[in-house]
């Protein structure tokens, strides 16, 4: 071949490989970039006077009094919202007034009752009563205004008869009054059309700003609070300015998504203002400040993940991987010793290194069906225990998975020790034992902890093996070694796929994979800085 | 070194006594649907602020888990969205175990596709063709030309029997069909995929996806009491035996006859039983 | 005399005990003998356990399976494609499953061994040792990463990514799943391979050096035939990782039952075999027949990789004979 030939092909392939692992380093920044930046978002980030009243509440943080005043500095600009939006509804939401009409007829027969008329006279205003009330329904349901106004003023002529005038049924005219003034600038016409854009428009108010201060307090933890994040706000601002609807442009073709001002939709009504109000005020209304929420990795969670942070799952991931090294520490370093020291090349010993290698070749979930059979079904049981999922049986399962990964960094470990060392224990006198315990373990240590350390960091991201033998999505914490508990890696998998509500907070499911990453992260730093300690340190006898 | 193996030692064994410490709880176990899972979730919450020494777990890994956890005795509740098989109540029945069905709510199975698919209905064979990989493309049913990505729940989900009972008449599914495993995912893959249909329980609609009308009924809470809609099913809560009056087993399986129970139904999206 | 001396307080024993004989008594011996014996062969019983483990996890997991395998045939389990355990009369068809995991399998080793050898070859021939120590921290960060953020980043970036700009129909199917499953699989290759071509003797290369070769033809022509056992090793291991990943194949890979129709279709959706324990195993009651046959499933999978881990401890150990390293 000509040469060069020879040095062009030699060139490529430097290239070639050096382009291979600008790849690796590539894709690595790809992978953790988007995450570690949205989770970053779940610890820093512009929180809002809703999330200090949460943190009030629910975790007993923050200061009382300033955040009152923050409230009522909120509240009132929050009030002309909700007037705003009070009296447009009023001509819109009939079904309300036609509620209210019938209660006020029912209470006013109550009250004639209770005032002990009764016989014609009762039936005679009671008859009364209901003509009223059909003529305001009829009203309330009517799109012609002549009618509308034909029937009000028929209710209210009869404002000063004396046997209605300070009754329940005086209510009737008040009604009548007010629902008069309120269709003055509307548009009947569009009136279930503004209906349901109204409910879409209030269900924003109250994601935004949280139930109105008049009403009783939701049920559910997620309904009590408005928005507790300044970009959830901003969101839902732009929610409630603009409208999406689908259009088919074409025929046979996908629809088209276009936007929709509201504030045009609504536009010559009362509501028309709210729009822009909100936009220049939302900042009044919410109190938005920089915070740093670190108290995210200790705080457990409301239900969904909707609020609160990652305690819990941390502290059980914690748990299972103390544990589980708890049992492998002895078992790993026994071995290795063992192989080390006292194994000659035989058929046993051989057949141990084969079956070390099968462990370390078995496929997570098979270790989650071991764990399930054999733990779970079989071994805990043996000892009078609950044949129920648990923080045992996971760490148990996990302690096997990891016991190749010991028993293969101890040997290292140990075998790294210069035979010096060893050589000048015994010749002093001391007993083979001795000269291990007191001289090459300890020599050895750092290493070992190196592969204990990486261990940990296999086990705490290990997620199939636990699936069945004591992880849970959701539940209280764990009051026993017997119950199973909740943990980051299984947490991350059921928040990204399975968990309705955490889906509306992304910055959460973020949240809790990016501790997951970082945590491994961290140890297996700490595992690279101290082998490359132990590596100078050994190097340099 | 030796120091700091001690001190994690000692760390590990303090957190685990504090954890033992913890005075006892009185708990309660529901397992089963995810369908029906929000509503218990919700229905815990809001137990567990009223009875602060309440411990209640929820587990959703399906309608077919609940039923075995609660042949196993497992649980106290199994939450499910479908009647117990045949072989469950048998396999309960030889285990000592009675079970006793409570309806908390109606439920819808909705077709569901993406907001910009022109698709607005389709009928029951026509979506059975679908699901049995006939109809492969959008334009065969009056939609663009894209192909049809097919989205089901795994075969051991309560949404599925009603699903494969009530809309594919008992047919096996194609070969090309998606599976997942919860609602919250088909209703994120249906989300995602321009070309997706799925099926979800009515309490997962909302603005990111679009229900489909089946033989031209629109799933809504009047079409579902009625019975007009044809994928209509009760949602259930089984307990072994009727539980005691004033246990708090009792009290959950009938808090869905209390306003704020109805409340937090309807809040969820689903039917209420009852019209309060 | 040392009898009396002490250093910094403590006291020392005497290293001549005058009071005790030089040789031992009976007793003594047979004390020390039975000591020496009986802790190596308590030492020995522990080492053992890792035997004992991995004969429990076959024999348990076999356990489980043997009711299937009993009652339902074993033919119809390997080479039938209809997977309906729950129907009204369950189908055991595991061939989709099977032939799922190799399609993964095999698709992400055609990304993953090019790149991976490349590397490889970058990292103990071309770049000086500091770079390499700049180098080595990416891949071992790439190794750590856990199963669950892979499969975050497939399921909630790649596959909208896939959807909207490369214009999938589905973003879950194999073509994500094997792309993932490339990139875990690499830094075993990487690591493995690395170490068997730095195995191979400065003489081989000096030699082919000294005849004017270029690096290239001496990499390619000389270093990678006498290192191909542990390069092949680390295709194997790489495999094995590959198939036994559970978290990653179950989120992003669509799990629909199907052979993809023309087999090269990368973008079509398939099911693992660790995919379907993984997400059927929650929801099956136990002692019935689809639990078995998840059992089954997993004997199928031990028996795949117990397979792949002996052709890889071949390939390693004439690698080791080759270069004389222990």
């Amino acid at each position: 071949m000509r040469p060069i030939i020879r040095q062009i092909t030699d060139k490529a392939f430097t290239f070639l490989t050096g382009t291979s692992v600008v790849l690796l380093t590539f894709v690595l920044l790809i992978v953790l970039g988007p995450m570690v930046w949205r989770g970053a978002k779940a610890v820093i980030f512009k929180d809002t006077v809703e999330f200090r009243k949460m943190q009030l509440d629910l975790y007993n943080r923050g200061n009382p009094a300033s955040l009152k005043i923050q409230n009522t500095e909120a509240e009132s600009f929050r009030k002309i919202v909700y007037e705003t939006i009070d009296t447009f509804k009023h001509g819109i939401d009939t079904e309300e007034l036609i509620d209210r009409t019938k209660q006020i007829y029912r209470q006013f027969g109550k009250e004639l009752r209770y005032k002990g008329i009764t016989g014609e006279e009762y039936q005679k205003i009671r008859s009364l009563a209901r003509e009223l009330r059909d003529k305001l329904q009829a009203a309330f349901e009517s799109n012609d205004k002549k009618i509308i106004k034909e029937n009000v003023d028929y209710v209210l002529q009869y404002r000063l008869y004396k046997d209605l005038a300070d009754t329940a049924a005086a209510e009737f005219f008040t009604l009548a009054e007010d629902f008069l003034k309120s269709i003055e600038n509307i548009d009947l016409n569009k009136r279930q059309q503004y209906a349901g854009s109204l409910e879409q428009v209030e269900e924003i108010v109250f994601r935004l700003l949280g139930p109105k201060p008049s009403e009783p307090l939701p049920a559910l933890t997620m309904d009590r609070y408005g928005a507790t994040r300044w970009d959830l706000a901003q969101k839902l601002l732009d929610k409630l300015l603009w409208s999406e609807q689908w259009i088919q442009k074409e025929a046979g073709q996908p629809l088209v998504k276009i936007r929709v001002s509201r504030a045009e939709e609504f536009a010559g009504t009362k509501l028309e203002p709210l729009f822009s109000y909100v936009q220049n005020n939302l900042d009044k209304m919410l109190l938005p400040r920089p915070r740093f929420y670190w108290q995210y990795f200790i705080d457990d969670s409301t239900p969904g993940h909707y609020f609160g942070g990652v305690g819990p799952e941390i502290l059980g991931t914690l748990l299972l991987t103390l544990l589980a090294m708890l049992f492998v520490f002895p078992l790993g370093v026994i071995s290795a010793a063992y192989l080390v020291e006292c194994a000659s090349d035989n058929i046993a010993v051989r057949i141990i290194r084969m079956c070390i290698n099968t462990l370390a070749g078995v496929p997570s979930i098979v270790f989650g069906l071991f764990g399930l059979a054999f733990f779970v079904l079989f071994f805990i049981p043996l000892f009078g225990g609950p044949s129920k999922p648990c923080i045992l049986a996971s760490s148990l399962t996990l302690a096997v998975l990891t016991l190749p990964v010991m028993i293969r960094a101890s040997e290292e470990a140990i075998r790294s020790v210069p035979q010096s060392y060893k050589e000048a224990s015994l010749g002093l006198g001391a007993s083979r034992f001795r000269t291990f315990v007191k001289v090459t373990l300890p020599v050895a240590l750092p290493g070992i902890l190196t592969g204990v350390i990486l261990s940990l960091s296999r086990v705490a991201g290990e997620t199939a093996p636990i699936l069945f033998t004591g992880a849970v999505a959701l539940g209280p914490l764990p009051k026993s070694l017997f119950d199973p508990t909740r943990t980051l890696s299984y947490g991350s998998y059921d928040i990204a796929v399975g968990d309705r509500l955490a889906m509306m907070v992304p910055h959460n499911q973020y949240g809790m994979v990016v501790t997951l990453v970082f945590l491994i992260l961290c140890l297996n730093t700490i595992a690279i800085v101290l082998r490359a300690r132990v590596f100078r340190k050994l190097r340099g006898n | 070194m030796k120091r700091i193996i001690v001190c994690g030692l000692i760390m590990l064994g303090l957190v685990l006594a504090s954890e033992m410490i913890a005075a006892e709880k009185q708990a309660l176990q529901i397992d089963g649907s995810t369908t029906v899972g929000p509503i218990a979730d919700a229905f815990a919450e809001a137990f567990m602020s009223n009875y602060p020494d309440l411990e209640i777990t929820v587990k959703k890994t399906g309608s077919g888990d609940g039923a075995a956890a609660l042949v196993d005795g497992r649980c106290d509740i199994a939450i499910m969205s479908r009647f117990m098989k045949e072989k469950e109540f048998k396999k309960a029945v030889e285990n000592g175990i009675f079970p006793v069905a409570h309806v908390v709510a109606m439920d819808g199975v909705c077709a569901v596709v993406h907001p910009s698919n022109p698709v607005t209905q389709l009928s029951t064979s026509r979506i059975r063709d679908i699901y049995k990989g006939k109809i492969t493309n959008w334009k065969e049913v009056g939609g663009p030309d894209s192909p049809i990505v097919v989205i089901s729940r795994d075969t051991s989900s309560g949404t599925y029997e009603t699903f494969h009972g009530l809309v594919m008449n008992k047919e096996e599914m194609g070969s090309k069909v998606e599976y997942v495993n919860s609602n919250p995912q088909a209703h994120a893959r249906v989300k995602t995929t321009v070309g997706a249909i799925g099926y979800v329980g009515i309490g997962f609609l909302d603005a990111n996806v679009k229900a489909l009308k089946i033989n031209g009924i629109l799933p809504s809470r009047q079409t579902i009491t009625t019975g007009q809609y044809p994928v209509a099913r009760p949602l259930f809560m089984f307990t072994n035996g009727y539980p005691k009056l004033g246990s708090m087993t009792y009290k959950f399986c009938t808090f869905y006859l209390t306003e704020t129970g109805q409340e937090i139904i309807e809040a969820k999206g689903f039917v209420p039983v009852t019209n309060y | 005399m040392i009898t009396d001396s002490t250093i910094q307080g403590q006291q020392l024993r005497p290293a001549a005990d005058k009071n005790q004989s030089l040789v031992l008594t009976p007793l003594q011996d047979m004390k020390g003998f039975l000591l020496h014996h009986i802790g190596r062969m308590l030492l020995f019983l522990i080492t053992c356990s890792s035997v004992v483990l991995v004969l429990l996890i076959f024999f348990f997991v076999i356990r489980q399976a043997l009711p299937f395998f009993t009652k339902f045939s074993l033919i119809e389990f390997l080479t039938t494609k209809s997977w309906y355990p729950e129907a009204a009369t369950p189908k055991f068809g595991a061939l989709s499953l099977i032939v799922g995991s190799l399609y993964v399998t095999i698709s992400a080793l055609v990304f993953a061994v090019p790149t991976g050898i490349l590397a490889a070859i970058f990292l103990s021939d071309i770049v000086s040792l500091k770079i390499r120590d700049f180098v080595k921290p990416v891949i071992e960060i790439l190794a750590a990463i856990p199963s669950v953020a892979y499969g975050f980043f497939a399921v909630l970036v790649l596959a909208p990514w896939m959807q909207n700009k490369w214009g999938f129909t589905t973003g879950t199917n194999a073509l994500n799943a094997s792309i993932i499953l490339s990139i875990m699989a690499l830094p075993t290759i990487i690591s493995v391979a690395e170490d068997s071509i730095s195995a191979v003797g400065r003489e081989l290369r000096e030699a082919s050096y000294g005849l004017g070769a270029t690096r290239f033809e001496t990499i390619f022509k000389v270093v990678m035939p006498a290192a191909h056992s542990g390069i092949i090793a680390a295709i194997v291991l790489g495999m094995m990782r590959a198939i036994g990943e559970t978290m990653v194949v179950w989120m992003a890979s669509g799990n629909a039952n199907q052979i993809p129709s023309p087999w090269w279709d990368l973008s079509q959706s398939v099911r693992t075999m660790t995919a379907t324990i993984a997400g059927d195993m929650g929801e099956t009651p136990k002692d019935s027949p689809h639990y078995w046959s998840l059992f089954a499933i997993g004997v199928v999978l031990l028996a795949m990789t117990f397979l792949l881990n002996i052709i890889s401890e071949y390939f390693l150990a004439s690698a080791k004979k080759k270069t004389g390293k222990s």
